[in-house]
């Protein structure tokens, strides 16, 4: 149980990202069906058929899927209650958020078992809106909005409006990526990206107005969104929607184009907007669930952060170069700011999440132990990223083998992460693996290692390299994705709150940097070769940021 | 009604049976607190009554009382605090450093905890 409960509060995230992924997908699924196959039914190929089978087998996946991972938390949920409070199982079931649960599962079951392949009649599709409408109010009940002790139903109904929009513009993608993908006819596509395009401009207008309402009343103020950690994951959304539109609006222009019957239209650009589009909306979806792990920023007026002191932890120093030996562990000046620091740090009531972890005391050697490491993965990076740029040139082929840099940094973190493992600490090698923290940074080294080998490989065979090539880019997205997919610590505590300032940057960075080498790899011409600069510029961003990182 | 249809309705029927929670709530934190965290008390008696930011689930949040020698006492919430709070009463504290030990669950299913150390004089 002591274990279980050191991963509930990144467990409880993990699976609220993946419930809202999986919610979407059936409300993007139901919505494509509904709203755009079956309207079109008449005007489209008989390539649609296939395509509107493949997209029920996806919705019906998608639906089992949400029923799992809703009675998964349920799970993970009653076992915390009654591992922590004694409870019996029946009591803990017998709780508001459980019943919820239950019912969006049954709703979600209901649905997997309805969204059958083939033709759907009236009374069938009604009852799968209906069964989606039950479901989504359902999860009303588990947001911030149910919770509020003023007036609940503005709120209510802007989240309901949020996760609809969601759900039918990015849960929608996949099903319009295989409708691209299957219908081949330009008819079609025509037709079906119209249709799609009407559908997601008022997705968004849904999503911008329920997340309008949202802001205000759970942020606020203008210092909430910088002095909490919910006004600065809500930004971090915010960053990707603005990404997100930006290749609609590349992909709605595409799409008037193909209306206007241009033959040249660009539907390769448009099917890897979509691609990208639904890489990043996924790492939204997760941020999301991220996001309602934590109280709203208006509920904490303590322990913000003020911007003087963002200024003041951002202003760029010299990189710490040198590191503190393991048994010398004294800095003076930097351990009396530390002390007087704490000693100023706002009695607020503290409050944690089991499992959340104890905020041990940290002393000055700890702090410059870290920032050493920050900095020299820093340079590392930033090296990454300018032997990428160099290879651009003719003149800099010999700076393609910069994958190598890679088993550098991972050596540099064998050694470094752990200080009391062999060879730097007193514990022995295979001694040291008993600790799961050891074990988990050894797993890292031999996974950059490998990585670095196969992009190395990659740069050697060039345009051979096939789809090998793809593991890059999805590798880095996936990075920022999982920086974005962390729990928090719920009560305002501020050295904390300055290293998450770091981190979301960092994390935007990555995810620019994984989507921008892809549409670099999968698309030709002018956007191809824009996207083969911006990528390796993300990279120089994460090494300049992990350069300017301190921890006090 | 055909057996098709009739069950096609099966998943909306059952999904409404189990449809009937009451309200719910978000992450709890405490918004004020008596007594205060670091607070000194004179009295060997104390009201506590620990008001959070949304509305909580009595009959799963829990309130202990550890006293300066380790010893770990329940206390029993009033049934009728409102819902954003739980209230107690504790008596018979005798001097030293006093922890108020608290867990509460909003009904949305967050699970929240919490320490107030507070001297007795």
């Amino acid at each position: 149980m002591a274990l279980f409960l050191d991963i509930f509060g990144y467990l409880s995230v993990v699976l609220r990202g993946l419930t809202l992924l999986a919610q979407s997908f059936t409300i993007g699924g139901l919505a494509f069906q509904l709203l755009l196959l079956r309207p079109l039914q008449a005007e489209l190929s008989a390539a649609a058929i296939i395509v509107g089978k493949r997209g029920q087998r996806l919705l019906r996946l998608s639906a089992f899927g949400w029923f799992a991972i809703v009675l998964a938390a349920l799970a993970v949920n009653m076992a915390a209650l009654t591992g922590t409070l004694e409870l019996s199982l029946g009591e803990a079931a017998g709780a508001d958020f459980a019943r919820s649960g239950f019912a969006v599962a049954a709703c979600a079951l209901g649905i997997a078992w309805l969204a059958r392949t083939g033709h759907w009649g009236r009374a069938r599709a009604i009852m799968l809106v209906a069964l989606v409408g039950l479901a989504l109010a359902m999860q009303l009940n588990l947001t911030h909005a149910a919770s509020r002790l003023d007036v609940r139903w503005p709120l209510l109904a802007a989240d309901f409006l949020h996760m609809l929009g969601a759900g039918i513009w990015i849960g929608g993608l996949p099903y319009f990526l295989l409708a691209l993908n299957g219908c081949r006819s330009e008819d079609d596509q025509r037709r079906i990206g119209r249709r799609y395009s009407l559908m997601s401009m008022a997705s968004v207008a849904a999503i911008v107005l329920g997340g309008t309402i949202m802001a205000m009343a759970y942020l606020g103020s203008f210092a909430a969104i910088y002095g909490t950690a919910y006004g600065v994951m809500t930004s971090a959304k915010v960053a990707m929607l603005l990404m997100l539109l930006a290749l609609g609006a590349g992909n709605f222009l595409a799409v008037e184009r193909l209306r206007r019957r241009d033959p040249a239209a660009p539907l390769l650009r448009m099917k890897r907007f979509v691609e990208v589009e639904l890489g990043i909306g996924l790492t939204v979806l997760l941020t999301a669930g991220s996001l309602t792990s934590l109280p709203p920023g208006i509920d904490l007026s303590q322990d913000r952060l003020s911007w003087s002191e963002i200024v003041e932890r951002a202003t760029p120093q010299w990189p710490r170069l040198s590191s503190p030996s393991v048994d010398q562990l004294t800095i003076s000046q930097l351990q009396a700011k530390i002390d007087a620091a704490d000693a100023q740090r706002v009695t607020a009531p503290q409050a944690y999440v089991p499992g959340e972890g104890m905020i041990l005391p940290r002393s000055a050697a700890d702090i410059a132990w870290s920032e050493y490491n920050h900095h020299w993965a820093g340079i590392f990076v930033v090296l990454i990223g300018v032997l990428a740029l160099i290879e651009r040139f003719s003149w800099g082929r010999w700076a393609r083998h910069w994958p190598l840099l890679f088993l550098v940094m991972a050596a540099f973190l064998f050694f470094r992460a752990d200080e009391m493992a062999w060879p730097l600490g007193p514990i022995g090698f295979w001694a040291s693996w008993r600790d799961p923290e050891v074990a988990q940074h050894r797993l890292f080294v031999v996974l950059i290692i490998l990585f670095g080998l196969f992009e190395w490989r990659v740069r050697l065979r060039g345009q051979q390299a096939g789809r090998a090539a793809l593991v890059f880019p999805l590798t880095v997205a996936a990075g920022g994705a999982l920086l974005l997919t962390h729990s928090h610590a719920i009560a305002n505590i501020k050295d904390q709150l300055l290293i998450e300032m770091s981190h979301t940057p960092l994390a935007l960075c990555g995810i620019t940097a994984g989507w921008a080498r892809w549409l670099e790899l999968r698309l030709d011409g002018r956007i191809s070769r824009a996207a083969a600069w911006v990528w390796p510029v993300a990279f120089v961003m994460v090494g300049l940021i992990l350069l300017d990182y301190r921890e006090a | 009604m055909s057996c098709i249809t009739r069950s096609l309705h099966l998943p909306v029927i059952a999904a409404l049976l189990l449809a009937c929670p009451g309200t719910a709530s978000a992450h709890a934190i405490i918004v004020t607190s008596q007594p205060a965290s670091g607070a000194t008390i004179d009295k060997d008696a104390v009201a506590i009554r620990l008001r959070f930011n949304s509305r909580i689930d009595h009959a799963r949040s829990r309130l202990k009382l550890r006293a300066p020698d380790g010893a770990e006492q329940a206390l029993i919430p009033a049934a009728d605090a409102p819902a954003d709070e739980i209230d107690a009463e504790a008596r018979a504290l005798r001097p030293g450093a006093w922890h108020l030990q608290w867990q509460v669950l909003s009904v949305d299913g967050h699970i929240t905890r919490g320490d107030i150390p507070f001297n007795v004089r």
